[in-house]
């Protein structure tokens, strides 16, 4: 037989839905030490949080995660049923974030096909530790030990009322005895000996049974197990009524023996319920329903080649000189639809920042109580929505900023008091949209940044040109985001570890943003972060190069213009600029650089495209431009991505007419120019 | 269920087993393996993609799939030939990638059973050479089968120093 | 085809009864994540049998099986409890709970108590 938990969709809920649940858990610890106690819906809730991973990791047979969840939960249990004084709020909050951590560390491992091997052993035993250390302090719970737990004594009691009520009864006249026998492995045999009882009581009455303490002594279980479970009942129905009634009724019944006592007896009416239900049909949906990734993808790639395909048809040559009012009438109506069915796409795609942003209260937490730092994070704007990709890519540069500001920024409270700071220091993490854009800002009212020492560590790692001209105050700031501009010399636990601000910058530059960097010394730096809503589908302007097509994209271009022979500079070693409003940028003739083969060669001839990236702008020089239009963008093919890594390319897209055009990365241009990986 | 489909993957690939797609490199004939064939198209519109070696000729829309393509002539170091409407592409797919592959023409599909293949020479390993996985005989004719996935997967010398020039 | 009305709050037990319940013939008529929304949707599909977790936010199983009694004096609840609610079983079967599975249980199990429950 397959076994269900080996199949995908539901591996994928339990990892989804743990990962949510300590999210959640999480925000609550973090809304616990904001307010310093544990509320009584805070327990509850970590309880259940606990409970449901406990039973949901059992399922999956990943015990060593069930288990941690298992002893948070009792410890829990405790908290809500004694609700014990003087609790030491940080070491419990210490043990459950380390529980917390233990089982997302494990879940980890599970998606990445890795064994859940983690031993929790060691955390066990100091939670439980905790626990005894607690019953101690409280001896009130000490002395109830024993006693059913005070939450569930409405249960208890009844029970105890109905079991005194059963089994206290003289051995009055009955005339059937059964022996019942459960399944093995079907658990909790003393409970379902009890439902056998509740069961019974519709059709028997003056019933006995052994062992007689089946709910409150456990140890009934056993000897249910192996000696069976033995009712004695007076019935009015007959052998063949109550042997079917029994077999029916009791759940996992391995065996049934059934004695008729002879005995005299009357009749009992037993009201027979009419089954008063109606047929019904009413369809439930959940209006929720959680999709994979990858179909999106797919779904994404389908509509992208629907608007091809679309301005395939409907700008087609054989159209051209032709009349056709209906159908540009029935054309619109497409164009339309196929828009609509882009943006309900994107839309599906588009995923609030706030479980992004709620993540980093833990490592503010985390690192200010290390660093012993007094710092408390705001969030504005966390419902800004953005595509899934980019959310998985901003991520890792948001935990690295919040831990540069915590870490080099925030100072400590006594030096903040020196400076006349308040005694915390806040980091801002801010999302705002901007039409085309999200910009998510981190603001720290930390040091700032020190120009000075930003310029020499520069200089002594040779990030500086040789021609030290007047670098503005941003651009000073934007050299820390260089690669080796970071080194060793400063690692601390936090934001060293081998990482720089360049991989900040490099992995918001691979989903198409850039970074900017402000700083105001001795009262706070300021970081921007500026990403497009969606990476699929770009506005683009398509240049042309002999028979070469490019696409770039709008966001980077300033302007478009003719040279005039006049404008162009050219150094000793033959580099070509160009003078613009006084400014000298280096100008990159594309059929050059790409070895295209054109006739358009004469400056005056073709057309310049100002393209910008960063502060770094350029001038390239095409043939002519064909227009401006929105494309979806594709990667190179496999093979050609395994061969070599085309400098300046980024990818390429279908145009209308079916042919293809290379989408130039502006930002790898300018950086393979600068760094002389490419000669012009 | 995962039984089923490992059945009907056995029995595509028991039909595939065997089965060669042979084609002609000037007087040369060549074969490939059917299994990583998915289609044959006449010769298409190339976009050229910069700082490829020579042999990548560029790559093609594909009912909106991009495929690269390669000349195998001068993959083989043999010399380019104007193409014409002899010319095809096979489009190979190996492991989830694609390539077209340009030949002077395509001739038929055969079987060649296991024990008519020979492996190479292990001398004279010439670059083309390289490529070969094993030498068909078919009747009194010999067919050089190429191995798709060197040929695909080799990262070759020639890239790298195009790129020093550069 | 019987229904079943699923009442858990994780919806990673719910997605598991579901697949399992569909798997084996049920139908499984509604969902429901805590026992508030199990009452209403049970007033609203009247399902063939409940499956009912114990532990929730807002009402819990047990409290929500007073209330479907209480409406519908024959509803076929089965609660789905974790190793350690014995009390809380007690009181649901005291209270009309027609049997209980215990988790982590297996495909064969609840099928079983189910299929019984409801007389299949």
């Amino acid at each position: 037989m397959s076994d269900i938990f080996g199949n995908d969709p539901m591996l994928d809920m339990f990892i989804f839905e743990t990962a949510q649940l300590i999210e959640q858990l999480e925000q609550s610890i973090i809304e616990i030490e904001r307010v310093n106690c544990y509320t009584e819906d805070s327990i509850n809730e970590i309880f259940r949080i606990m409970h449901t991973i406990k039973s949901s990791s059992a399922m999956m047979h990943y015990e060593n995660i069930s288990l941690i969840a298992h002893t948070i939960e009792d410890l829990f249990y405790f908290l809500r049923e004694e609700n014990p004084e003087n609790i030491d709020c940080l070491k419990l909050t210490d043990i459950v974030l380390e529980g917390a951590d233990f089982i997302k560390h494990e879940t980890d491992k599970i998606v990445e096909g890795r064994k859940s091997d983690g031993d929790g052993s060691e955390l066990i035993n100091s939670i439980r530790d905790y626990l005894s250390e607690l019953k101690l302090n409280n001896p009130q719970a000490d002395d109830e030990e024993g006693k059913r737990p005070s939450k569930n004594e409405d249960a208890g009691n009844i029970l105890e009322d109905c079991s005194n009520q059963i089994s206290s009864m003289d051995f009055p006249n009955q005339n059937y005895k059964a022996v019942v026998y459960f399944e093995e492995g079907c658990q909790m045999e003393n409970v379902r000996a009890f439902l056998v009882i509740n069961n019974l009581k519709e059709i028997a009455e003056n019933i006995s049974y052994v062992p007689e303490d089946i709910i409150d002594n456990d140890d009934s279980i056993e000897i249910i197990k192996n000696n069976g479970f033995l009712i004695s009942f007076k019935s009015d129905r007959s052998y063949k009524e109550i042997h079917e009634f029994l077999s029916h009724n009791v759940v996992f019944l391995k065996e049934l023996e059934l004695y008729e006592i002879k005995l005299g007896g009357y009749r009992q009416l037993v009201a027979d319920n009419q089954d008063s239900k109606e047929p019904q049909f009413f369809s439930t949906r959940q209006s929720i329903i959680s999709v994979n990734v990858h179909k999106l993808d797919k779904l994404m790639d389908l509509v992208g080649e629907l608007v091809i395909s679309e301005a395939m048809v409907l700008k087609n040559p054989d159209l051209n000189n032709l009349v056709l009012n209906n159908f540009q009438k029935s054309a619109r109506q497409l164009q339309k639809i196929t828009g609509e069915l882009q943006d309900a796409v994107m839309s599906i795609r588009m995923v609030p920042l706030s479980a992004t942003f709620q993540r980093m209260n833990r490592i503010v937490r985390d690192m200010s109580k290390k660093l012993e730092k007094e710092v408390r994070l705001e969030l504005i704007g966390e419902e800004t929505e953005v595509d899934k990709n980019i959310i998985d890519h901003i991520s890792d540069p948001l935990m690295h900023l919040i831990r540069n500001s915590i870490d080099h920024g925030i100072e400590k409270s006594e030096e903040r008091k020196a400076k006349n700071k308040p005694e915390f220091g806040t980091i801002t993490l801010e999302a705002k949209n901007t039409g085309g854009d999200v910009l998510i800002i981190v603001k720290d009212d930390g040091r700032g940044l020190n120009k000075e020492s930003i310029l020499s560590k520069a200089r002594k790692n040779g990030l500086v040109g040789k021609t030290e001209r007047e670098l503005t105050d941003k651009e000073i700031y934007s050299l820390i985001l260089m690669a080796g501009f970071s080194t060793k010399e400063e690692v601390t636990e936090y934001s060293g570890r081998g990482v720089g601000m360049d991989v900040v910058n490099k992995n918001i530059d691979a989903i198409g943003g850039t970074v900017s960097i402000d700083s105001i010394e001795g009262e706070g730096t300021e970081i921007t972060l500026k990403i497009p809503l969606t990476l699929a589908i770009i506005d683009s302007m398509t240049i042309k190069t002999g028979e070469s097509l490019f696409s770039v994209p709008i966001t980077s271009i300033r302007e478009s213009f003719k040279a005039r022979n006049e404008d162009i500079i050219i150094d000793s070693e033959g580099n070509e600029m160009i003078m613009i409003r006084g400014q000298c940028y280096a100008a990159v003739r594309l059929y050059e650089l790409y070895k295209i083969n054109t006739e358009v060669k004469n400056i005056t001839d073709g057309i310049m495209l100002m393209v910008e990236n960063n502060g770094d702008a350029l001038c390239i020089f095409a043939d002519e431009i064909i227009g401006e239009q929105e494309v979806v963008i594709k990667a190179l093919p496999g093979y050609i991505r395994n061969l070599k890594k085309v400098r300046g390319l980024s990818g390429c897209t279908l145009l209308g007419d079916g042919s293809i055009s290379l989408i130039l990365d502006v930002g790898d241009l300018t950086a393979s120019l600068k760094e002389g990986r490419m000669k012009i | 269920m995962t039984d089923l489909i490992a059945e009907s993957l056995e029995t595509s690939e028991d039909t595939q087993k065997g089965k060669f797609l042979t084609f002609l490199l000037g007087n040369e004939a060549y074969a490939i393996e059917i299994k990583f064939v998915i289609e044959m198209i006449g010769m298409q519109p190339i976009t050229k993609v910069p700082e490829l070696p020579e042999y990548v000729r560029g790559i093609i829309n594909l009912r909106g799939k991009i495929v690269p393509v390669m000349d195998v002539r001068l993959r083989f170091k043999k010399e380019f030939k104007e193409y014409n409407d002899r010319t095809c592409i096979i489009v190979v797919d190996v492991d989830d990638i694609l390539l077209g592959l340009i030949v002077d023409n395509i001739s038929e599909v055969i079987s060649i059973p296991d024990e008519e293949i020979v492996p190479p020479p292990e001398i004279n390993k010439c670059a083309e050479n390289k490529y070969i996985k094993g030498i068909g005989k078919v009747g009194s004719n010999v067919k050089l089968i190429l191995d798709c996935k060197k040929l695909m997967n080799e990262k070759d010398i020639e890239a790298v120093t195009q790129e020093r020039q550069l | 085809m019987k229904k079943v009305l699923i009442v858990d709050d994780a919806a990673f037990m719910r997605l598991t009864l579901k697949t399992i319940l569909e798997k084996n013939g049920f139908e499984v008529a509604g969902e429901a994540e805590n026992g508030a929304v199990a009452v209403k949707k049970y007033k609203e599909i009247k399902p063939d049998i409940v499956t009912m977790d114990i532990t929730m936010p807002i009402m819990d199983g047990v409290q929500a099986l007073k209330e479907i009694k209480t409406f519908d004096p024959d509803a076929r609840i089965v609660m789905i409890s974790a190793v350690g609610q014995k009390p809380f079983i007690c009181e649901a079967v005291m209270s009309g709970a027609k049997s209980f599975i215990v988790k982590p249980f297996n495909e064969k199990h609840l099928v079983k108590v189910l299929s019984q429950v409801l007389g299949m």
